[in-house]
């Protein structure tokens, strides 16, 4: 337990859900990943063809991404490192076990105590035997929440084959007469509707994986 | 008939207002390249303003196709109203320098010499297009390089670069006979009206009217979809993400036609008319 507190570099005042620790430990001997993407959106004001981009990821780093197209990537969902959560100091909470997306799953609350946390909340669900995430629920500070579901060709995998992103999005606002002809009948539409929620669908391939030895 | 036509190119070619009228689209063309490189990196935050709190993005959206849709959007009024300028101007010339009194003291058929300026005025916008198509896609790929298309119509609408390409070609050839059907109208105002200033207002006027009454919903009816007015549009289809090709080509047949309408009654007129 000391051991995976001093790996992640935190000293915590309550302690840290043991398999979480685990997971953690175990996804923090991926030294570098790179693995080509391919993203599909479906927010219901935004047409986009399937898109392309190369993911690259080095411990201690943040998560860089190219492409020759313009990609729109979001900025929850791809942390599979789980840094961003557990980067400042955060008690957690065991709220027993549940069933998701057909496994039956660990649920821990991770609650940060560091002010400095863009997150106030957060939720995930844990395979405990295959020691990887399958879902996670993030309540940020500033931009809302993201549901995010991960899935896995094969059982040994720690970094999932598939990711789904869930959010909410508002609509947007466009200035008038902008960027093409402006019609009432739409903007009465899109004022009508408020906000909605988006998905955002990743399938990842060729992973090139750099471990400790 | 051929020597009509060419005498009628070497009169707008010979006329200085022509060349000022090029000048004044390839400025305004350069005015838009212009702000795109001071301003466009504003334009396409504030477009992206809210997704920006959920996204990262990679690639740039300020790149020569963005600039090419931008430079289409002078079909609404500017190039139109250029054209309109000229192409009325080579008779409200003839009508001002009395040469027309002199050409019909000729052997020349009336209807004969109206159809050759109608077929030089058509000739004539459909070489400005060209020459608007050829110069911003030269400049914006050359300054701006290729990229994705981000429009905003019914949403937003992304295209891959040469989705983009392909779409922006295609609706400068739907805006090419908006334009035609523009230059045809103004020609056709100029038999009625003669004198220049006045067929300028009234073309200005009826390129306005046209702009208000294409935003006007006349309701779903035939004479919503059948209204010349309703045509002047067709270009901006192809920024629909499923291009609806059947009621493109609808309004194209229908823009074709309302051309050749008002080409007919022109020269109609035109016969019918005294010349003084």
């Amino acid at each position: 337990m000391l051991f995976s507190q001093v790996l992640l570099g935190n000293v915590f005042a309550q302690p840290v859900d043991p398999d979480l620790l685990k997971l953690k430990s175990r996804l923090d001997s991926i030294q570098s990943f790179t693995t080509q993407l391919t993203l599909s959106v479906d927010i219901s004001f935004i047409n986009m063809p399937v898109k392309k981009a190369q993911m690259m990821y080095t411990k201690g780093q943040k998560v860089k991404f190219s492409s020759g197209d313009f990609v729109m990537l979001p900025k929850r969902g791809l942390d599979f490192s789980l840094n961003s959560l557990l980067e400042y100091d955060f008690i957690t909470v065991d709220r027993g076990m549940e069933m998701q997306d057909g496994k039956n799953c660990k649920v821990i609350n991770i609650i940060p105590t560091d002010k400095r946390a863009d997150f106030s909340i957060a939720t995930v669900w844990m395979d405990t035997r295959l020691r990887r995430l399958v879902a996670s629920e993030i309540n940020t500070k500033k931009d809302g929440s993201y549901t995010v579901h991960f899935q896995y060709n094969q059982d040994q995998k720690v970094l999932p084959d598939k990711v789904t992103v869930n959010f909410e999005i508002e609509k947007i606002r466009i200035p008038i007469n902008f960027m093409g002809k402006d019609t009432d009948i739409d903007r009465k539409k899109m004022r009508a509707a408020g906000s909605k929620t988006g998905a955002i669908y990743l399938t990842m391939s060729n992973y090139q994986i750099k471990t400790l030895l | 008939m051929y020597a009509l036509i060419k005498a009628e190119i070497f009169k707008l070619f010979r006329q200085g207002k022509t060349y000022y009228a090029i000048g004044a689209l390839f400025s305004i063309e350069a005015i838009i390249l212009l702000s795109a490189y001071f301003q466009g990196t504003n334009i396409i935050d504030l477009l992206l303003e809210n997704l920006k709190q959920r996204f990262y993005f990679e690639g740039t959206l300020l790149n020569g196709n963005l600039l090419v849709y931008l430079i289409l959007n002078t079909l609404w009024f500017h190039l139109p109203l250029i054209l309109m300028i000229v192409v009325s101007g080579m008779l409200t010339a003839e009508y001002k320098d009395r040469t027309l009194q002199t050409i019909m003291l000729q052997p020349v058929s009336k209807w004969k010499f109206i159809l050759s300026k109608y077929i030089v005025a058509i000739v004539f916008t459909l070489l400005v297009v060209l020459a608007l198509a050829l110069s911003s896609f030269g400049l914006s790929y050359f300054f701006f390089g290729k990229g994705d298309l981000v429009v905003y119509l019914n949403g937003l609408n992304f295209f891959d670069a040469s989705d983009a390409y392909y779409r922006l070609r295609w609706s400068f050839v739907s805006g090419a006979l908006s334009m035609v059907f523009f230059s045809v109208a103004s020609l056709t105002i100029a038999i009625l009206f003669k004198e220049a200033a006045k067929t300028w207002i009234v073309s200005a006027f009826f390129l306005i009217l046209s702009n208000i009454l294409l935003k006007v919903d006349f309701g779903d009816n035939w004479f919503n979809a059948l209204f010349f007015a309703k045509l002047n549009d067709t270009w901006q289809y192809f920024f629909y993400y499923q291009i609806n090709w059947e009621q493109i080509h609808f309004n194209s047949l229908l823009s074709i036609g309302y051309s050749l309408l008002f080409m007919g009654a022109g020269i109609y007129w035109f016969h019918r008319k005294d010349i003084g």
